[in-house]
């Protein structure tokens, strides 16, 4: 039998790097991840919002932040998002 | 504990001291009512009394970019059950 | 506003206490008390101090200012927020 890997142990293996996170809707956040739990709520530190609009993307800055982990569709390791 | 205290351990306490107390909720589909709190649960399904709901008639062709109400119109109602899953926002009348 | 990038200032400092993880209820248990901005999916925002939450992202705060699409809109000596509207919680002041 090949170990297999569960999905939450790679993110687990992401904590202290930063991970690009796509939402449901048209909103995306970039950040360095602290922690995470069961639900996928997710820690995140120097964070950037994209809110992502047909006129254009908006950008906030936030201090450490909580995601709900509910709206979270994708995240994508290492990356530094939707500008890269 | 000192129960005219306004410390509060859970969210629900908030509630919880704003029983017969008038009530602002800020419910989805830009609905907003005050009323008589009377009853809640766990949901935060809600029973009102002497409702008056505010309904913002916005314009969605507006140019703006937040659009501005339109028209604003109330209605009252004596009686009210609230389903939980569509509060937003409750607010107890200022405990200052 | 939303307050810039903190500077790391733990580095010179002791290495965080052994409890340190990062976690959900961690952030939770030290962003209590504090100015907080909490989003909501639908985009408009509460600024103001975290009094509590529970398990479901409820949220109770104080000296709440709601804010639609940068302009304050509302202002509530206490608010009771219901979870499942809630996107995220960040914190306004350093932790």
């Amino acid at each position: 039998m090949s170990s297999q890997i569960l999905p939450l142990e790679l993110i687990d293996r992401c904590i202290g790097s930063r991970i690009w996170v796509i939402m449901k809707g048209n909103r995306e956040f970039t950040g360095r991840l602290l922690g995470f739990d069961d639900f996928v709520n997710m820690v995140l530190e120097d964070v950037t919002e994209f809110e992502i609009t047909p006129e254009g993307t908006k950008k906030t800055a936030l201090a450490q932040t909580l995601l709900n982990g509910n709206n979270i569709c994708m995240l994508i390791p290492g990356s530094e998002g939707p500008e890269t | 504990m000192d129960p005219s205290s306004s410390s509060i351990q859970e969210p629900f306490d908030l509630i919880r001291l704003s029983l017969s107390e008038r009530v602002y909720i800020k419910l989805r589909g830009d609905r907003e009512v005050t009323g008589v709190l009377h009853a809640y649960d766990g949901h935060m399904n809600l029973i009102l009394s002497d409702v008056e709901e505010t309904i913002l008639i916005v314009d969605p062709d507006s140019a703006t970019e937040a659009p501005v109400p339109v028209n604003v119109a109330k209605r009252k109602m004596d009686m009210l059950f609230v389903r939980g899953d569509g509060v937003i926002l409750v607010s107890p009348p200022s405990r200052a | 506003m939303a307050s810039p990038p903190l500077p790391d200032d733990r580095s010179p400092v002791p290495p965080p206490p052994p409890s340190f993880t990062g976690s959900p209820t961690e952030f939770l248990k030290n962003v209590v008390g504090k100015y907080v901005i909490v989003r909501l999916s639908s985009g408009v925002d509460y600024r103001g101090v975290l009094s509590c939450l529970d398990g479901y992202m409820n949220i109770a705060m104080e000296q709440t200012e709601e804010y639609v699409n940068g302009s304050v809109t509302n202002q509530y000596g206490d608010a009771f927020i219901r979870g499942n509207n809630v996107l995220y919680i960040s914190a306004a002041e350093p932790l």
